[in-house]
């Protein structure tokens, strides 16, 4: 079958399902369900970090996982603070917290705060570990921190209850390495569905305090908060186009031995 | 080529690998004090290492407007968007409201996501193709692929409750156990690539010298 | 606005045109993407980075920043032909310093953790079958000897583990990239035209 054919096929079937959008039911996972209490058993007044640990590429799959995670601190009243390893993810975060916070009524410098961006991941982890202040002396827009209620609380990871890394490479690796390893801090990575067989390891030896997996992990999150949104209104379209690949893998493999057999039969 | 200066660069890497190993063992004011200042000194000197790549591609294409007629339009949009860029941002702050976050916002991460989600097709396209269960660590791959691919969404679910559990075993039993042992590897690699840069071995940052 | 969603719609469409094969309207995009990323990591890098932890300090008398920024000055040699060399020296230190840094935390979390909870977990069937999975996996890409025999036997165990990874690993690949396909798709259809 030519390429664009299957590329029109794909677009057809996805578009399809989008304007019909069946609605199919969300199970919601362990390790959904995991990240979701522990979040959920924190005081209001404690303080989470939301590293944003990805490029704008992969903002339609776990843009919507971000948004969830800091509606549900909001909800909580846990102060967030925000920053990003990844140039891309400095300015998406501060956009996602800006919007997520003002819906919520939250105020800047004391609900939340919004750090910047280090490209230099091992020196900023392992940093924070000694001095937040260090790393980070000013904001994303460039005021020091110190003159913020919630910079003066927020010294170290000690003053830290969890870390998410939302990212779509290996960033959460040197969180477990530096400041797991290190400073003991807890570590919760929400991915991209493509880095999860390589996160598996960390979340069996206890390494990772949790892990939420891209779309579905965003709809399994929306469906516990109550909030069917970006992350639910995909998983129709999804399974179709996984039906779609299953289908067409199993067609090019029936394909293929048909035609084994037939040259096989013609000799 | 250089050999005083190659010297001390090769002295200044051992120095400071040893430094920063033995300091995540050993605690003492002068250690801590020195760790946190060579931790920030990292950030500045990647920063300019940055810029000087950013350099570099603007560079590139400056030539490619002098020496390739067929190509230079596309770099004069380039360096175009990287001026307008630079001066949305250096002149308009980027705060929300600014015209280099609206940029951001509606140009540049809409584009980075388009150019991505195009994989959505080459990936279709290649799974039909490629993927033939010609052997049996093939038929094992594909098998594992399609239980995963379709367990994992919600019409997995209502094909069969057998096949989510079942994704989950695969992902967190076998697959796990392939990843853990290259995990393994991995580690242990890298560990004697970073000896062999403390050591002064691997100098690829010398330019292979 | 309308407006915006147009132009954003527009050059998601231009992208878009490279399935059909390759024209100037995605060179153009291309282009541009690349160099909004550009002008994008330029103000970030100076702003987020440069001006206050290395300029402001200075400005402000504190001898701190000195030698960063001398080392961060040695690196713009590099474009100079003579001088190139001596940005060897502030690579060096980042690169060294890295390299430390991993030593104990790669070997604690890539390696001690892993093979401690590979051995700790080993009480359960699904335990004992990763333990065997792990062993047999390492087995393989030991090259330094003959994959003959019961060792032989146990690389190919190791293979077929491997492959059970790689194609739970597909189909993730395809989960993330279909997503990124469907936000997409969304914008164009719900935001843009509005049929959704």
């Amino acid at each position: 079958m030519q390429r664009r054919i299957i590329f029109a096929l794909l677009a057809i079937v996805v578009i399809a399902v989008m304007l019909i959008k069946p609605r199919l039911p969300i199970t919601v996972t362990d390790s959904t369900r995991g990240v979701y209490d522990q979040i959920e058993a924190l005081d209001s007044g404690a303080v989470i970090m939301l590293s944003f640990d990805h490029e704008a590429s992969s903002l339609p799959e776990i843009g919507p996982i971000g948004a969830a995670i800091a509606e549900h601190c909001f909800r909580r009243g846990i102060s967030v603070v925000g920053l990003a390893l990844f140039s891309e993810g400095n300015a998406l975060g501060y956009d996602l917290l800006s919007r997520r916070a003002a819906d919520a009524g939250r105020t800047y410098g004391t609900d939340w705060m919004y750090l910047g961006f280090r490209p230099q991941y091992t020196a900023a982890i392992l940093g924070m570990g000694e001095n937040i202040g260090d790393v980070f002396a000013t904001d994303y827009n460039g005021t020091p921190i110190t003159s913020f209620p919630l910079g003066e609380r927020v010294r170290t990871y000690d003053d830290i209850a969890l870390v998410v890394s939302i990212a779509d490479g290996s960033m959460p690796t040197y969180w477990i390495e530096y400041a797991a390893n290190r400073y003991g801090e807890k570590i919760i990575a929400a991915l991209s569905a493509v880095m999860v067989t390589s996160f598996t390891p960390y979340l069996e030896s206890g390494q990772l305090a949790g892990i939420l997996t891209g779309l579905k992990g965003a709809a399994e999150y929306e469906q516990l908060l109550g909030i069917p949104k970006a992350g639910t209104r995909g998983m129709a379209a999804q399974s179709a186009a996984h039906v779609l690949i299953a289908f067409l893998v199993l067609w090019g493999n029936v394909d293929a031995w048909r035609r084994r057999k037939s040259d096989g039969t013609k000799r | 080529m250089n050999p005083l200066r190659d010297r001390l660069a090769i002295f200044t890497a051992t120095a400071a690998g040893v430094f920063m190993t033995v300091q995540y063992f050993v605690s003492a004011p002068w250690m801590d004090a020195t760790y946190r200042a060579i931790l920030s000194w990292m950030q500045i000197i990647f920063a300019c290492a940055l810029i000087v790549g950013i350099g570099a591609v603007i560079k590139n294409h400056l030539t490619k407007i002098q020496r390739k007629p067929n190509e230079r339009y596309y770099s004069v949009v380039l360096l175009v968007a990287v001026a307008a860029m630079a001066i949305a941002g250096f002149t308009g702050g980027i705060d929300q409201g600014s015209s280099f976050l609206w940029v951001f916002n509606h140009l540049q991460a809409p584009m980075q996501a388009t150019v991505f989600s195009l994989l959505a097709f080459y990936v279709t396209s290649a799974a039909f193709r490629g993927f033939r269960a010609r052997s049996i660590e093939s038929a094992i791959l594909i098998g594992a692929g399609l239980i995963v691919l379709i367990g994992r969404v919600p019409i997995g679910e209502l094909l069969t409750p057998h096949l989510p559990s079942t994704a989950d075993w695969i992902v967190n039993v076998p697959a796990l156990a392939a990843k853990r042992a290259i995990l393994i590897g991995i580690g242990l690699g890298m560990v004697a690539t970073a000896l062999k840069v403390i050591a002064g071995v691997e100098r690829t940052y010398m330019g292979g010298r | 606005m309308m407006w915006e969603t147009t132009i954003t719609a527009l050059l998601t469409l231009a992208i878009y045109t490279i399935l059909v094969g390759d024209n100037p309207l995605y060179k153009f995009a291309e282009h541009l993407l690349l160099g909004l990323t550009i002008g994008y990591s330029l103000v970030i890098t100076v702003k987020s980075i440069l001006i206050p932890q290395a300029i402001t300090p200075m400005a402000e008398g504190s001898l701190a920043a000195v030698i960063p920024i001398v080392l961060g000055s040695v690196m713009f040699l590099r474009v100079h032909a003579k001088l190139a060399g001596w940005s060897q020296i502030p690579l060096a230190l980042l690169i060294g310093a890295g390299a430390g840094a991993a030593i104990p935390a790669m070997m604690q979390a890539r390696v001690l953790k892993q093979v401690s909870a590979t051995i700790s977990g080993s009480g359960t069937l699904d335990g004992v079958i990763i333990l065997l999975g792990v062993i047999v996996t390492i087995m393989y890409f030991v090259f330094t000897r003959p994959h003959s025999g019961g060792w032989g036997k146990a690389a190919v165990a190791g293979r077929y583990f491997m492959m059970i990874f790689f194609g739970a690993t597909f189909a993730y690949t395809v989960m993330s990239r279909m997503a990124l396909l469907i936000g997409r798709l969304e914008f164009l259809l719900a935001d843009w035209l509005g049929v959704m």
